[in-house]
């Protein structure tokens, strides 16, 4: 690692953490502004519980004072109390989701790119036949569908349709906690993403198999593996690589809906969750969360990115 | 003429019969016209999108039933010929309420197409073309915007203010998705100001008013054409997400996200109530981005032959 | 294209001129059969080799073709930036056009890199294979695709406009390395440009192509002091010359190249012909031989139309 390369992502770790910060901060103050003391006022029915509420959790003092105790908390990696059930500490809360959500999240992706460029691939290399236009047809109608449609006829598919066809002999609970679990969940996480990255990757296939470089590999003699592989991939996953950051991002969003659906333990559904709770405070930690991790991935697509292609230094 | 060359043959002034020379202009338009009939996909899509729009435009006149009625028959019926799509889980006629569905979903879809394609491409003509702060202002917005999960802002949004109005909603999805619009418009902007019929326009004194709108604006349509048709189902994908988690438009409005979300209980035993919304979407989404594909494809300058 | 034909001698330097459009491209990768799609090979034969063992191009199979490019005939394009991968150092793509065929073993393909880079003069040989496409300058790149094409030693080299893209000074330079090449590896070279003062300085034979035929063809002495088609003449004539009187007028030829799926009847070229004689209309001339080695394809013939010409200031 050269010493730009790691001025370059020091520089990206601030950015990151910055973004965080003004993110949460805009959703700290933007649910501050609600109406009265929204916050718990349904919740309670006595005055004086109400007001040892407010102040157990530092409500009761002006916004700014409280704005810069929570500043204070988020650098220590402190992110509050959970408003609804007392005592809980958010961080480690949120710490412990972050893994269910990381591992349904890894799949889906793997799932993504591997069946999203292997499905590109062929459809470039076979363009214009019926396999090009079944899979460019396939890949409108996965990114079409919204993923609760597509987890809802995976889950009549699975759990109802395996169930009746078997008998009663096959069944399978929704939910987490088995390893097999994960299957279901991750491909409707990924069937959208990887649409995407299936359109993506043989639209730039194709232009590159154009490309003049690839008429010379061919004029040098090369095997045709060599110039499909070595001369024509690489380049076309170039622009593939670059939409991972935002894809990342759909992952996120898409598992907000998926875990709901399929009950699991994870940062989108405890987001849900929150938001119908009431309970912003964890919602505003979900939030960071999110930002950070949302950086964090489109840095690693950024560091990959010079790999593939010398031309971009830091 | 005459079996030897003339004398004038070295004059200057011959000139050639142009009869067999290549190609016959064409204008943009009619160009594209023709090649997405030529596109059998996208013509079927383009069927369908019509005919869901007329089926939303006819349910605000007529559907077979009320679509809030309950009770028009036994709950969970499965279809029969008086109910085409069967009733749902509190015998409400499902093909009424599909017919409702539609006119939300086509609502939401061009409503905030419209909105925030407006706000896009005012913001981002102005960005491209000023340049300066405010290039720096919107840009920044746009990239800070870029790392943030969209359907979140706007959950947060409809959750926090408690609003769930049809058009409040089109607000709400607009604040995101303008952004798109608006990157789009301000590369196109960057790299038309500095050709040279925009150096020319302003040399004969143009306005800056006349010329975003009279000359960058309308080259840049194309493209604003395609992104704005991708935003219908853009659009309609995050109504149904918010109705499905229940917080798009209360019932008893039929938005399809939310029949899809109530069906779901009864999948095991009565499915058309969550299959039916669901594939209305599905197939409505499908062919509005095929029809989006089929006008990208033919509005593409490197396509031509 | 239709009925084209010629032949090129081991080591001779021949060069085909035309306008875009006019199949010349189309001709030279029809000899490796690069043809891009739609197009494709109809019929005809395309031989290499000596005497008696040739072989038809046309007809080898996937694996003998593959041994063909690059090896026996090798081909450089215009555009030395794009046609050059750029993500792969240049040296390793040189190695790559080596170690694909049989001739040389990995370690010395990789061992004749730099001596080919230094052959075509690029400095600082050793450094210049480890960077990439996009650190050399236009006529550098150039240069390593030449190193590219002669790695093999291949008895034929087909450049395709390969100084178009670049500056006026690099061109010189460039053609001259074309011609030491030929000279000291006996390289033949089919050259082909638009521009004929290249080929003046380069080829020993002119191919002049018009609407995919052969309009002419003869030694560079003879086209450029006595073009016979109409074509070669106006060519010749809309290139401005210092030595030329003063009087004399610039001709240009007026018109663009025919739809070749709408052609005009007769000539190919009688539209924008100022010689042209009611036969022309009618009947597309064959390709006849007009002097030992100068073969033109014209009713009219260049000297019998300036011989009718009263005022006529010389030949170009």
């Amino acid at each position: 690692m050269t010493r730009g390369t790691f001025a370059y992502v020091a520089q990206r770790f601030v950015l990151i953490a910055l973004t965080a910060l003004v993110v949460s901060s805009i959703v700290f103050i933007g649910v501050h502004q609600l109406p009265g003391n929204a916050f718990l006022s349904e919740r309670q029915s006595s005055p004086q519980r109400e007001a040892e509420l407010l102040h157990h959790y530092g409500l009761d003092k002006p916004l700014p004072e409280q704005y810069l105790a929570w500043v204070g908390g988020v650098l220590h990696g402190d992110l509050g109390e959970s408003l609804v059930n007392r005592g809980v500490r958010i961080t480690p809360l949120l710490l412990r989701e972050l893994r269910v959500s990381a591992t349904l999240g890894l799949f889906a992706l793997l799932f993504t790119v591997v069946l999203g460029m292997g499905l590109g691939i062929l459809a470039a290399t076979k363009q214009n036949t019926w396999i090009d236009y079944a899979a460019s047809f396939g890949g409108t109608v996965g990114y079409s569908m919204p993923n609760f449609v597509t987890a809802t006829l995976l889950i009549l598919l699975t759990v109802t349709g395996f169930y009746a066809w078997s008998g009663g002999a096959f069944y399978e609970d929704i939910g987490w906690g088995k390893p097999e679990q994960v299957i279901v969940p991750a491909i409707a996480l990924g069937l959208y993403p990887m649409a995407i990255i299936s359109r993506l990757t043989r639209a730039s296939m194709l232009e590159v198999i154009r490309q003049d470089y690839v008429r010379t590999a061919w004029a040098k003699g090369l095997r045709p593996r060599l110039v499909i592989v070595r001369h024509s991939l690489r380049n076309a996953l170039i622009p593939v690589v670059t939409i991972l950051g935002p894809i990342t991002t759909s992952v996120i969003t898409g598992s907000v809906v998926i875990e709901y659906i399929f009950g699991i333990p994870g940062l989108g559904k405890e987001f849900v969750n929150s938001i119908f709770n009431r309970d912003y405070n964890i919602v505003i930690g979900v939030f960071t969360f999110y930002a950070v991790l949302v950086g964090l991935a489109n840095l690693a697509v950024d560091l990959v990115y010079p790999l593939l292609d010398p031309r971009i230094r830091y | 003429m005459a079996t030897a060359p003339s004398d004038y043959a070295l004059q200057e002034d011959f000139v050639a019969s142009e009869q067999y020379e290549v190609g016959e202009s064409v204008s943009l338009w009619q160009d594209t016209w023709r090649r997405m009939r030529r596109n059998r996909l996208a013509l079927i899509a383009t069927a369908f999108v019509l005919f869901v729009l007329l089926v939303a435009i006819v349910s605000q006149f007529w559907t077979p039933y009320p679509i809030w009625r309950q009770g028009v028959g036994p709950t969970y019926q499965t279809p029969t010929l008086k109910h085409p799509l069967g009733l749902d889980q509190s015998g409400r006629d499902i093909l009424s309420r599909l017919m409702g569905g539609a006119a939300i979903s086509m609502e939401v879809g061009i409503g905030t197409a419209l909105l925030s394609s407006v706000i896009g491409i005012v913001l981002g003509l102005l960005a491209g073309f000023y340049r300066g702060w405010i290039d720096s202002v919107i840009s920044l917005v746009i990239n800070v915007w870029y790392g943030i999960p969209d359907l979140l802002v706007v959950i947060m949004i409809v959750v926090i203010t408690g609003r769930r109005e049809l058009l409040f909603i089109i607000i709400a999805i607009s604040i995101t998705a303008w952004v798109n619009m608006a990157r789009l418009v301000r590369g196109q902007t960057l790299s038309l100001r500095e050709r040279e019929f925009v150096e020319a326009a302003r040399s004969i004194g143009t306005r800056d008013f006349s010329i975003l709108f009279r000359h960058i604006f309308p080259n840049a349509l194309g493209p604003i054409i395609v992104q704005a048709t991708y935003l219908v189902p853009s659009a309609i994908i995050f109504e149904a997400f918010l109705s499905y988690l229940g917080l798009g438009v209360p019932p008893p409005n039929p938005s399809w996200g939310a029949m899809t979300a109530e069906g779901y209980r009864s999948l095991q035993y009565a499915p058309h109530i969550t299959l039916i919304p669901a594939l209305a979407l599905g197939l409505t989404l499908v062919a509005l981005n095929a029809f989006g594909d089929g006008l990208r494809d033919a509005l593409d300058p490197r396509m031509r032959r | 294209m239709d009925g084209v034909s010629f032949h090129v001698d081991r080591g001779e330097t021949v060069g085909i001129v035309g306008e875009s459009g006019s199949g010349k491209s189309v001709t030279a990768m029809s000899i490796l059969r690069l043809v891009a799609e739609p197009g494709r090979i109809a019929g005809g034969r395309i031989l290499f080799g000596d005497e008696g063992k040739q072989k038809d191009v046309v007809q080898m199979t996937d694996d003998e073709i593959r041994e063909f490019r690059g090896n026996d005939v090798a081909m450089i394009f215009q555009d030395p930036m794009t046609s050059m991968n750029p993500v792969l150092k240049v040296g390793f793509q040189i190695k790559e056009a080596m170690a694909a065929h049989e001739r040389f073993t990995p370690k010395q393909a990789q061992d004749r890199v730099v001596p080919m880079l230094k052959r075509v003069r690029i400095p600082a040989p050793e450094e210049r294979a480890k960077n990439y496409p996009h650190q050399f300058s236009g006529g550098m790149r150039q240069r390593a695709m030449i190193a590219m094409g002669l790695s093999n030693e291949p008895q034929l080299l087909i450049a395709d406009e390969p100084t178009t893209a670049l500056d006026v000074t690099v061109q010189a330079q460039i053609i001259e390395l074309l011609r030491d090449l030929n000279r000291d590896l006996g390289t033949a070279v089919i050259l082909i440009t638009h521009n004929l003062a290249v080929v003046a300085s380069l080829c020993t034979r002119v191919i002049v192509m018009y609407a995919g035929r052969i309009v002419e063809e003869g030694s560079t002495r003879q086209i450029f002091k006595s073009p016979q088609h109409p074509y070669t003449w106006s060519l010749l004539r809309s290139i401005p010359r210092l030595d030329e009187h003063q009087h004399e007028k610039l001709l240009t030829i007026s018109g663009l190249p025919p739809d070749l799926t709408n052609p005009p009847p007769g000539c190919k070229f009688h539209p924008r012909c100022r010689f042209r004689v009611d036969r022309c209309l009618e009947e597309e001339p064959p390709l006849g031989e007009v002097d030992p080695g100068q073969k033109a394809r014209c009713w009219v013939l260049m000297r019998n139309a300036l011989a009718a010409q009263p005022q006529q200031a010389g030949q170009p």
